[in-house]
């Protein structure tokens, strides 16, 4: 039934096409400088091998009309900025192209497909531009988004470090990687994407809850990163870099190269890094070492109105975590918090050690592109290999073995047709599904944390847009999804449980973007997103670190608010899937020396899972807090604000801001780990040419993060430890929510980073914490035993050919 | 044309959905619990002969929500020497940990409580707490960095006296020296008994 559905679906748009032979083709397009991503006027277009051309006007833009091919090559140039031939058929997108100033080694681009990858334009949407992105690119993917206003970390040391959206995280965002939605076990806080930002060249995030284009599950947003698709009719070309990072004598390679044919183009890239360990200003980190390696080919097979791409990837990580970060029993983590020097701490090395995680992601897309006339189709299939091994300190032989060894093998499929006008109405409706595989690999000699699964997951979707007034747009979108897997894993006692789940759900969005005058637009947008709990939501069980944990359906508790170990099923103990409702508003204002976006949102959230406090277990290891999870309805609200001022033609200002608040509404409690209040300003001087270099930058930041005020209470593991003693249940009366140690104090970073080329190098010089500061982030999870990491140098060249 | 890429795309969706060849949920095989120490048994000889007194503690479920169970109350003699040999089992997987412990003698290392007065040999009350590292105890057995392990220790009780006996096991793979405390590594054991000298 399904395979016919899908059938009719896909033949569908192939009956609705004409043949055109008449000179009546029009192609329309924008011209923005790639420096700035301002409009560029008066740069000229012409059709290779014929005298047709055009020059754009003062707003970018420009039509060439009386066409007659289907498929040209365009010239696009202007004087002082870096010429670009682009293959084109009319059945393409409009294209927007990036012209590049000589000075700068970037090259021009030209980008097709960016109203495709924007979903819905009444979404607040925040991107880096190509420089910004350029420019942090070596770094870990969660330092990349950190830079996007609304996108803050949760860490766990500096080697993991995951993306959060408006105080959301893990299952509850999504990460469009390449089109394919990212598989991974992303249940954990310890657990972050295996992405590698230098293999890409974009990335963007949508904060609105129901981005009904890429799946369920998105309550907090969407992160997409994207590689640019190779172009056609270009010369072997490429480039290699290096960096040299002070701290930690980290060193990072990369390479790419490129090559476009007529009908076939590619590029292939890799990347190598290896990190020693950190250094906080008055103490080393050890252990926190590490090594990855990354590599991608992407190659693009062209026909008229046809586009095939291909893409490989291959990304593995070691990486280590600090020593002094993982205990025994709760009498260790006193001594390890109350160290004003982290336990165990050595001289530096490359050495990683445990606890430690190996951790690889391959992934294999085949993605097909039909342009029509005034419509598109898109068909894509990925497979994605995940495994992730994390080792701890344990006994003997053990220490070779992985207490956590998972392998997650998933497959998605993807069909999207954007359909012609209908009524006034334009869109796309598509369909999804998603198989995952989640084993154990035997040989861990600890019982599974989390079970073996598969998992189906089906969803359709239709997102229509209409102009109800020229200055106005309405958009409205729906998606159905159902979710069905099947359980298998070990209890305590090593007996097997077994469970099948299904849920099926709507989620659906309306919004608004209207231009209230020339560079002034408003948009809302509303919207609903759900997920069920997933697998480890329901079923973990057992030590990690230094807690135990239990899921949902894992514990039974008496009277006396005692815990013993179970497996439950729905009937026993209802969970309801997790429902957001979202309601995120934009004002974005703009001209010549001022622009700024104001995000605001409130995302209120019913059947929140988190874990919370449920007491102390005495073990043959001494005592342990013990954490169940639970399900609540939370209410987060906050604004983002981003703006930049062009004081003159050498001098601007950017100015960052982002706030968070939440609360659980039902229990009248605090969350942990909620992002704190940040302010962000730099100064940036630019000159075009000095002393034979060029696109010389220079610029200075400031960014101010506040105490979080908004934090649970605090219980001190001494105060564990002596209610334990005493034999009394310090959660008995009070489970409410609770932090061994309150949040650190606010702290203020400067960092200064300097730009320059000469000839096809670029150069590039960073320092981040400048003044050396000793600080400790709420949202790090290393916060109870070690001070951030100090000053680091970094030095990168790159050379283009 | 045209043709050519209804074809093709519709080949590719065809080739894709048999892709999707899924398998089936795999069962977990039983993996052997290898860290818990579920039984700790003390036993205490007397010098000479004569009947050993034993201290027994249990955690059936290993790292699970059930409690930990000290069984008895260790009941020695006034003015006697005894030999203290310490014995661990995992009896899920029914293993010796005692063993794996005497193996890898250079990584763990036993730490003793009491309260004072209870022995006149070892005086004092212990050898746990950061700076408690060279307080007295009378250790039988070393590691090949001849640092103490203490499977086996000896005692002289005191004429009487009741109190508290505690233990702690440290697992300290490159920490343990002749400086490395109780407070140092991660704990494998950490367990009190009441105790009475008569």
């Amino acid at each position: 039934m399904l395979k016919q559905i899908l059938l009719i679906l896909l033949l569908f748009p192939f009956g609705v096409s004409a043949q055109n032979d008449n000179c009546d083709r029009v192609i329309s397009g924008t011209i923005y400088n790639l420096s700035t991503d301002e409009p560029l006027p008066f740069s000229t277009v012409q059709v290779q091998g014929t005298s047709k051309g055009v020059v754009s006007d003062e707003n970018g833009k420009f039509i060439l009309k009386g066409l007659c091919e289907e498929e040209f090559d365009l010239i696009f140039s202007h004087v002082g900025y870096k010429k670009l031939v682009h293959h084109h058929d009319v059945h393409h997108e409009l294209p927007t192209i990036y012209m590049a100033p000589n000075e700068v080694t970037l090259e021009s681009v030209v980008v097709e497909a960016e109203r495709t990858t924007g979903d819905l334009s009444t979404s607040a949407v925040g991107k880096l531009s190509a420089k910004e992105y350029e420019r942090e690119s070596s770094r870990s993917f969660g330092d990349v988004v950190k830079n996007i206003s609304g996108v803050t970390v949760l860490q766990t040391g500096q080697n993991v470090v995951k993306p959060v959206i408006h105080g959301l995280h893990s299952s509850r965002i999504l990460i469009i990687n390449n089109g394919v939605q990212h598989q991974y076990q992303n249940w954990g806080a310890d657990h972050a994407p295996e992405i590698d930002p230098s293999l890409y060249d974009q990335i963007k995030v949508i904060k609105g809850a129901s981005t009904v284009r890429y799946g369920a599950g998105a309550l907090g947003g969407v992160l997409l990163i994207d590689a640019d698709q190779p172009e056609l009719l270009q010369d072997w070309n490429g480039k290699v870099g290096t960096d040299f990072s002070t701290n930690g004598r980290a060193f990072n390679t990369e390479a790419k190269l490129e090559k476009g044919y007529k009908n076939f183009a590619f590029t292939g890239q890799a990347s190598y890094l290896k990190q020693g360990d950190l250094t906080a200003p008055n103490y080393q980190l050890t252990n926190t070492g590490k090594e990855e390696l990354s590599a991608s080919l992407a190659a693009r097979y062209h026909r008229k109105a046809f586009d095939l791409n291909l893409y490989l990837s291959h990304f593995e990580q070691e990486l280590g975590i600090l020593k002094a970060s993982v205990n025994g029993n709760l009498e260790d983590l006193a001594n390890a918090m109350e160290s004003e020097v982290p336990p165990e701490t050595k001289p530096f090395s490359y050495e990683i050690n445990n606890p430690r995680q190996v951790i690889s992601h391959n992934m294999a897309k085949l993605h097909g592109t039909w342009h029509g006339e005034d419509q598109k189709v898109e068909l894509q299939y990925a497979y994605q290999q995940n495994n992730r091994k994390e080792y701890d300190v344990r006994r003997g032989t053990n220490n070779e073995v992985p207490s956590i060894d998972l392998s997650l093998t998933s497959q998605t499929l993807n069909l999207d047709w954007k359909h012609p006008e209908i009524f006034n109405f334009l869109g796309s409706a598509g369909f999804q599904s998603i198989y995952r595989n989640n084993r154990n690999i035997f040989g861990t000699n600890t019982i599974q944390f989390v079970p073996n699964y598969t998992s189906y997951e089906f969803g359709a979707y239709l997102i229509e847009s209409t102009e109800l007034t020229p200055s106005t747009e309405l958009e409205i979108g729906g998606r159905f999804d159902y979710f069905y897997s099947d359980i298998i894993g070990r209890d305590n006692s090593n007996d097997l449980y077994f469970n099948e789940l299904n849920y099926s759900s709507f989620s659906a969005t309306a919004g608004i973007k209207k231009q209230i005058q020339k560079g002034r637009i408003f948009r809302v947008n509303v919207g609903n997103a759900w997920r069920p709990a997933n697998v480890s939501d329901f079923y973990r069980s057992g030590k990690h670190q230094s807690v135990i944990e239990y899921g949902l359906w894992r514990y039974v508790r008496d009277s006396d608010n005692n815990f013993d170990d179970a497996v439950l099923s729905n009937e026993e103990r209802y969970v309801g899937i997790e429902q957001a409702f979202k309601i995120v508003s934009g004002y974005e204002l703009k001209n010549d020396r001022f622009s700024a976006e104001l995000t605001a949102y409130v995302n209120y959230i019913q059947n929140y899972i988190y874990s919370k406090p449920g007491g102390i277990v005495n073990t043959v290891r001494g005592a342990f807090p013990l954490f169940i999870y639970q399900q609540t309805d939370a209410l987060f609200a906050g604004a983002d604000i981003s703006s930049k001022i062009q004081h003159s033609k050498q001098f601007s200002s950017v100015i960052r801001a982002n706030y968070v608040w939440a609360k659980d509404i039902t229990n009248d409690d605090l969350f942990v780990d909620i992002p704190p209040a940040h302010l962000g300003y730099g100064i940036n001087y630019t000159i075009p040419n000095w002393a034979g270099l060029s696109g010389i930058e220079l610029g200075l930041q400031a960014n101010y993060y506040a105490e979080q005020f908004n934090a649970p209470r605090v219980i001190t593991v001494k105060e564990i430890l002596a209610a334990q003693e005493a034999d009394v249940n310090l959660f008995a009366e009070d489970d409410s929510n609770f932090d061994y140690l309150p949040a650190p104090d606010d702290y203020l970073l400067m960092s200064l980073n300097a730009a320059a080329d000469y000839k096809n190098f670029s150069f590039m010089a960073k320092v981040d914490n400048l003044l050396n500061t000793a600080y400790r982030s709420y949202t790090n999870r290393m916060r109870y035993f070690a001070d951030e990491t100090g000053i680091n140098l970094s030095l990168s060249v790159k050379y283009k050919f | 044309m045209k043709k050519f890429n209804y074809l093709f795309l519709s080949a590719l969706f065809v080739s894709s959905l048999s892709l999707m060849s899924c398998e089936d949920t795999e069962t977990p095989e039983a993996e052997n619990e290898e860290e818990v120490i579920t039984d700790v048994t003390l036993t205490f000889t007397p010098e000479g002969g004569g009947a050993a007194v034993v201290g027994f503690a249990e955690d059936a479920d290993g790292s699970g929500p059930g409690g930990l169970e000290v069984a008895n109350t260790i009941a020695l003699a006034a003015n006697t020497t005894y030999e203290l040999e310490i014995d661990l089992y995992n009896s899920i997987e029914e293993e010796s940990i005692s063993e794996e412990v005497a193996a890898e003698d250079e990584e763990h290392m036993f730490f003793f409580g009491f309260t004072e007065g209870l022995f006149t040999d070892p005086a004092g009350d212990g050898n746990i707490g950061a700076d408690a590292r060279g307080d007295a105890l009378n250790y039988l057995d070393s590691d090949a960095n001849n640092q103490p392990t203490g499977l086996l220790t000896e005692w002289t009780t005191a004429a009487s006296g009741n109190g508290t006996f505690r233990v702690v096991l440290k697992h300290q793979p490159d920490i343990k020296s002749e400086n490395s405390s109780s407070v140092d590594g991660s704990t494998d054991l950490n367990i009190s008994w009441d105790i009475t000298v008569n």
